[in-house]
């Protein structure tokens, strides 16, 4: 260690205590480099003052939540210090009659809905690995799943912000009432961010009434074309589905044993509903017809079972111990593009031999394809898959970006693909923010 | 550079009858909705990106500050050019560009009246669900620099919530795509930090929006209150149950007798207030919440609740509230129209409250506001020709917003800051939340051309902030 690194040391224990500071990174090592020193403030106050004294020492910090999307960005330029949220979950406000509750950057989001659940209200955002994935941490990486269809994203969903600038300044952004244009809306600057700005301490999001009834329509079909059709049928019907996710063999494979579906190989169309007992109940008959109607095969679940349903189905693409050598695309297409988009990644990856699950957030236009190389394998074609599948989606107005990937990999290509004219913009805005360049450097869009 | 030379130049790049100067044409464009006026040098009709980009250049290089216009609908002189310039007249960019059915977008260009589109898409069983009561002369532009709201934001959110891309031209002519028909394009949300931006980031010169299906159904009910606090006990009752109706929207007597008078919807006007509240959406249970809320009322002390039988009693109810601005302005010379925003359940002691602001400055004030955002909007009446009653007017306005502050609310949901409030930006933020808010500025607006002189206090003034 450094001379400079070890009065920053010093510092940082002085600031937040010795135990709340470790020397040993390994656990939190972005892309393969170790931190120097990774520190858990357990105020907000105390993040401020960590970061201002990473500032003076110009350290270069990556903010950490539950560590989730930390496999997705370049590699960073530099890390000296990676400065964990963990002990920032506490409840800062919670106001149930006015749908909104404000908590720390570090709260799991799977805690918050408990919490909330108490009070009959839910944030309708459901990212994978609810139990890890920090509310900072979904605001920062912008995270989102099935949910999205009906109810957004996170810019939705904030209404207000504390965050620590990269000099340790702290400001906040928007408040606790759900309509806010008093100055500019700086929580969209902060929401997909991904720590190159500043820390986030504190979130305060809206809430929703908890619906009276749940169901998941699981439809099975032989052929894609079917699902396609049946998906296209139901967007351009009245139905409101909360969810619609298109799930390509091998994926729906995954959930055979937790779901029960009937055949394998199949491909699999799996729609959210809420609301009413009337609504749902129609909206479930609708769809069981349009499935049939196709040949396919449906089966509907309820209430709790809906909502287990919904768990293994957010989760698939996770698993226990995803295998170091995955590569995770998220390809982001027009809303009408997004089957077409899931069966070319699917045969793509086919004719390669890579072994390949691929997802849809059918109705929002978003693609998850995890490809592994089989044994024979070089990295150079599972490359070459990425970056024709990045062609295609860049082709029709959309983006590849990787969620996970061996750094390796990384060097070949680009996490987040090739930056459009605006970004003359987003670096101006770093540079007024974090002009010495000391969070999350490189992390971002264009090594940003 | 002189004004002749200017216009001049600006006649080369857009042609002779698309530049403005004498001093009718400037009167025209020298005020907006709000109170304040300044005289433009020039004003430019541009037909297209290009235009602007070729318009924006020119100005650059002679350090020309520049306002697009819209509508001019605005309620904080957002398109007062307040350093003088040209102002852009966008009306002629009045094109729907797209719809893509499949995707559920269209591309619209800024100069299109909300309204427009509204008809534009329903014939293909399509909407865009921001609504603003101006809707009629508000353009899409206006709509994404305010972020506007309207009476459906309550279950559908803001303008913000609603666009997906843009195309904007910088202050120094630079053309940049932002955001696009795909969803979450990498990089930092511009577009949606420049949705709100007042004009002061730049031009946007197309707009992607969303689109959804029109609702399979909608009720919509009046419920008639003889205490303005029971009506607004309603609101968070409805809310409690876990409900969530499109619209709540509140009007008082006063702006009941106003609408009456100009437009005659059958509003009752021995009552104390009416909410109007809608529910859409899949038509099977419709009824039953209907039901559901009108028993709702009835508990918390409506005196009568009127279901609208068919679209034609719907849309006197509607003309009513979106009239509910123009009625008013009918029985006053001059109104200010305060946008405090609080949170719902405090909303009977803000009323109050405002009551009592009335009193101690002897105003007249009318509220017609969005009850379920808990954004109001009083409305202080007075006569612009009477200086003392002018200040006393923005004494009492901004008693108003401190109170709204005070209950944890904010000093505008929806009418943007502009000049009108730049005073009150230091009762919700600190120094050092403007200084990251300027950084933002700076980042798009370089020369500090676009719009300058709007939304922020003076330096001087924000440095003994705090
Ligand atoms: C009777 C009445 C009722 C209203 N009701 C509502 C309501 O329910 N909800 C609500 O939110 N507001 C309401 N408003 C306020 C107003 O209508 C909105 O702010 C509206 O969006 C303004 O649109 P406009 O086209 O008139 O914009 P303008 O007034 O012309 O401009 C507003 C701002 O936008 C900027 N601008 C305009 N075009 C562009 C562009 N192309 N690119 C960049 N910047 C641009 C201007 O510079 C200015 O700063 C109401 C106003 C009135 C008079």
């Amino acid at each position: 260690m450094s001379s400079d690194l070890a009065a920053l040391r010093e510092r940082l224990e002085a600031l937040v205590g010795a135990g709340n500071l470790t020397v040993d990174g390994a656990a939190y090592a972005v892309d393969g480099m170790v931190p120097a020193l990774v520190v858990r403030p357990g105020t907000q106050h105390e993040v401020a003052e960590v970061v201002a004294a990473c500032a003076e020492a110009r350290a270069a910090l990556v903010p950490w939540g539950g560590g989730t999307a930390m496999a997705m960005g370049n590699p960073p330029r530099r890390l000296e210090v990676v400065v964990s949220l963990e002990r920032l979950d506490r409840v800062v406000e919670f106001d149930p009659d006015n749908l909104c509750i404000t908590v720390e950057a570090g709260m799991p989001l799977g805690r918050l809905q408990a919490l909330v659940a108490e009070r009959q209200e839910r944030l309708p955002l459901d990212p994978p690995d609810a139990d890890r994935v920090t509310l900072g941490g979904l605001v920062a990486a912008n995270q989102s799943g099935p949910c999205r269809l009906l109810h957004g994203t996170a810019r939705d969903w904030v209404l207000g912000l504390r965050v620590v600038l990269p000099d340790g300044t702290r400001i906040h952004c928007g408040g606790r009432v759900i309509k806010n244009v008093s100055g500019y809306d700086m929580n969209k600057l902060f929401i997909q961010s991904f720590g190159t700005l500043g820390i986030i301490t504190e979130v305060t999001v809206k809430l929703l009434p908890m619906p009276v009834c749940r169901a998941t329509v699981l439809g099975a079909f032989t052929g894609f074309a079917e699902a396609a059709a049946v998906l296209a049928e139901v967007q351009a019907s009245f139905l409101l589905p909360e969810a619609l996710e298109l799930l390509d063999p091998a994926a729906a494979d995954l959930l055979q044993p937790v779901l029960g579906l009937d055949s394998r190989g199949t491909f699999a169309l799996a729609a959210g509903f809420s609301g009413s007992q009337s609504t749902v109940d129609r909206q479930v008959r609708d769809l069981e017809a349009m499935v049939a109607s196709r040949g396919g095969h449906a089966r509907t679940f309820r209430e709790a079972e809906s909502d287990r349903a919904w768990t293994a189905i957010t989760n698939v693409q996770g698993g226990a111990a995803p295998d170091p050598r995955r590569v995770v695309c998220q390809l982001a297409v027009p809303i009408a593009r997004t089957a077409g988009m899931l069966d070319s990644a699917r045969t793509r990856a086919a004719a390669q031999g890579l072994a390949a699950t691929v997802t849809a957030h059918a109705g929002s236009g978003l693609v998850c394809a995890a490809l592994l190389p089989g044994d024979d394998l070089t990295e150079a074609g599972l490359a070459a898959v990425t970056e024709a599948l990045r062609e295609e989606a860049v082709g029709i107005g959309g983006s590849l970006v990787l969620l996970q990937a061996p750094p390796r990999f990384k060097a070949r290509v680009e996490a987040w693909g090739k930056p459009g004219p605006s970004f003359a913009i987003m670096r101006r805005i770093k540079a007024e923010f974090d002009p010495q360049d000391l969070c999350s450097p490189g992390r971002f869009l264009g090594g940003m | 550079m002189s004004n002749k030379v200017l216009v001049q130049e600006l006649r080369r790049v857009v042609g002779e009858a698309n530049v403005v100067d004498s001093d009718v044409h400037l009167q025209l464009y020298q005020y907006d909705a709000y109170l304040e006026e300044r005289r433009p040098d020039a004003v430019v009709f541009v037909h297209s990106t290009e235009e602007v980009s070729r318009v924006l250049k020119l100005c650059h290089a002679h350090g020309v500050p520049s306002v697009p216009r819209g509508g001019g609908t605005n309620l904080s002189g957002g398109t007062i050019p307040f350093k003088g310039g040209v102002v852009l007249e966008m009306i002629r960019m009045n094109r729907l560009l797209e719809v893509d059915k499949g995707s559920l977008r269209a591309r619209v260009q800024p100069g299109m009246f909300n309204l427009e589109l509204g008809q534009a898409l329903a014939p293909l069983g399509y909407q865009y669900l921001p609504d603003p009561a101006s809707q009629k002369a508000a353009t899409l532009g206006g709509n994404v620099a305010e972020n506007s709201g309207g009476p459906h934001c309550f279950k559908y959110g803001v303008t913000t919530n609603h666009v997906v891309g843009m195309t904007v031209v910088l202050s120094d002519g630079e053309i940049v795509e932002l955001g696009g028909m795909a969803p979450d394009t990498p990089g930092y949300d511009l577009t949606g930090v420049f949705v709100g931006s007042e004009g002061t980031f730049g031009v946007c010169t197309e707009v992607v929006v969303r689109i959804v299906r029109l609702a399979e159904g909608v009720k919509t009910m009046l419920a008639i209150y003889d205490s303005i606090e029971k009506g607004s006990e309603t609101v968070s009752a409805i809310v409690a149950a876990g409900m969530v109706p499109a619209t709540l929207e509140m009007m008082d007597q006063l702006v009941i007798h106003a609408v009456e008078k100009s437009l005659a919807c059958g509003l009752p006007l021995d009552c104390a207030t009416v909410l109007i509240i809608e529910v859409d959406g899949l038509k099977d249970d419709l009824e039953e919440q209907t039901e559901a809320i009108v028993r709702l009322c009835m508990e918390h002390g409506a005196r009568e609740v009127r279901v609208a039988k068919d679209e034609a009693e719907r849309a006197l109810l509607w003309a009513g509230r979106r009239g509910a601005f123009g009625a008013v302005a009918r029985i006053t010379p001059s109104y200010l129209v305060c946008d405090g925003t609080v949170p719902r359940t405090t909303l009977p002691l803000v009323l109050k409250k405002v009551a009592e602001v009335g009193e101690k400055y002897d105003l007249k004030i009318p509220n017609v506001f969005h009850a379920g955002d808990g954004n109001l909007h009083p409305l202080i009446l007075f006569d612009w020709r009477d200086a003392e009653q002018k200040a006393r007017v923005m004494k009492a306005g901004m008693e108003i917003l401190e109170l709204c502050v005070q209950l944890g609310g904010t000093i505008s949901g929806e009418h943007g800051v502009g000049l009108e409030k730049m005073d009150a930006m230091h009762l919700i933020l600190s120094a050092d939340d403007i200084q990251a808010q300027l950084k933002v500025k700076r980042a798009f607006d370089p020369a500090d051309l676009a719009n300058p002189g709007k939304i922020f206090p003076a330096v001087q003034e924000v440095s003994h902030v705090q």
